[in-house]
């Protein structure tokens, strides 16, 4: 039986709960923004001129930032809740972390190039 | 009469079998099954010891849920009564499977007092107050049937992972206010295989038949390895 205490588990699960508390609050923020101010919110233009705004840009950042580690540590859970995966549990958490990184950096870097 | 379709099992190929069984008011399904085996077919296995649920020997997959045998009234089921082995166990003859590695994961979780001033020369009295036994009382009842690991999701796909009644004894002993070994038990529980790989189905508490509520327990014992780790590494 293996019994060695983990560290990266417990600080991912207070992380996934973290996250997922902050998206309900993110998520609430921007379809609030997206739909209930106006009908033209979602048109190429608004959209622009909206995310050029310095506190729309850390609001997409911080979702940003949430929403991929969530996805990311979420699969990484999954594929660890199987066989095959926790025989290669340290790839397994590298890789959804890389994966994670890729994907808030070049979310950053398409938010920032607008 | 009741038709008991009996999922069976030699050792080579599983299969279905039919038999009549004459019901009567108050008969439990471990009855109809001792006069499956007596007048049709002595041949037929299964685990049984103190017919009273207690001691959680026969449980096993009554109409698709996992119940004991012993506690379960035939007229209640219907017509048909479809009896299986336990899911996420390997079958050994019948309804009968394999709880060795159960017990290890048990055992692994180290179910007993752990107490540092340990002295059986001079043994002393542990007090707690009726409070502190509430803390913990309902995880006491399990009987270790298997019925909860048996729908266990995580315990489906991973071999390894702890299950529902181990997570259960582990959170039954730390949250014992004679104990004082939960720092032992929370690194067990805190493995890959322990409390990270509960998703909450909750169906470990819907099929108990003692009402233990291991999905509560593990719930509990994940919050508290989880402070517990995070102190050790914040040092606090």
């Amino acid at each position: 039986m293996e019994s060695t205490k983990s560290v990266m588990e417990p600080v991912a699960w207070i992380f996934q709960m973290l996250t997922g508390l902050v998206m309900i609050l993110l998520v609430t923020l921007h379809f609030y923004v997206t739909h209930m101010t106006s009908h033209e919110a979602l048109k190429y233009a608004e959209v622009a001129s909206r995310v050029a705004q310095p506190e729309f840009k850390a609001l997409y950042a911080a979702l940003l930032l949430v929403v991929s580690f969530h996805a990311f540590n979420g699969l990484r859970a999954i594929l660890l809740d199987t066989t095959a995966g926790m025989r290669k549990k340290g790839a397994v958490s590298a890789l959804t972390m890389l994966a994670f990184l890729l994907a808030f950096i070049y979310g950053l870097y398409l938010l920032f190039s607008i | 009469m009741v038709r008991f379709k009996i999922r069976r099992y030699d050792g080579k190929k599983s299969y279905w079998q039919s038999f009549e069984v004459p019901a009567r008011r108050g008969m439990t399904v471990l009855e109809a099954l001792y006069y499956i085996k007596e007048n049709y077919d002595s041949s037929l296995a299964f685990r049984a010891s103190c017919r009273m649920g207690i001691c959680g020997s026969c449980a096993m997959k009554i109409n698709d849920k996992p119940r004991l045998a012993c506690e379960t009234q035939v007229l209640t089921l219907g017509n048909t009564v479809k009896v299986e082995p336990l899911d996420n166990f390997k079958v050994i003859k019948d309804l009968i499977t394999e709880f060795d590695g159960f017990f290890e994961k048990h055992k692994a979780v180290k179910p007993y007092l752990i107490r540092k001033d340990d002295n059986y020369a001079e043994p002393k009295e542990l007090l707690q107050s009726p409070e502190e036994l509430n803390e913990y009382y309902v995880f006491t009842l399990c009987i270790k049937c298997g019925a909860c690991y048996s729908v266990c999701p995580a315990a489906a796909t991973l071999d390894e992972c702890l299950g529902p009644a181990a997570m259960t004894a582990a959170y039954r002993f730390c949250a014992d206010s004679r104990d004082e070994g939960q720092k032992e038990r929370y690194e067990i529980a805190s493995s890959s295989n322990g409390v990270w790989r509960c998703h909450l189905a909750m169906e470990c508490s819907e099929v108990c038949p003692k009402n233990v509520e291991p999905a509560k327990a593990v719930q509990l014992l994940r919050r508290k390895t989880a402070f517990s780790i995070l102190k050790s590494l914040l040092r606090w």
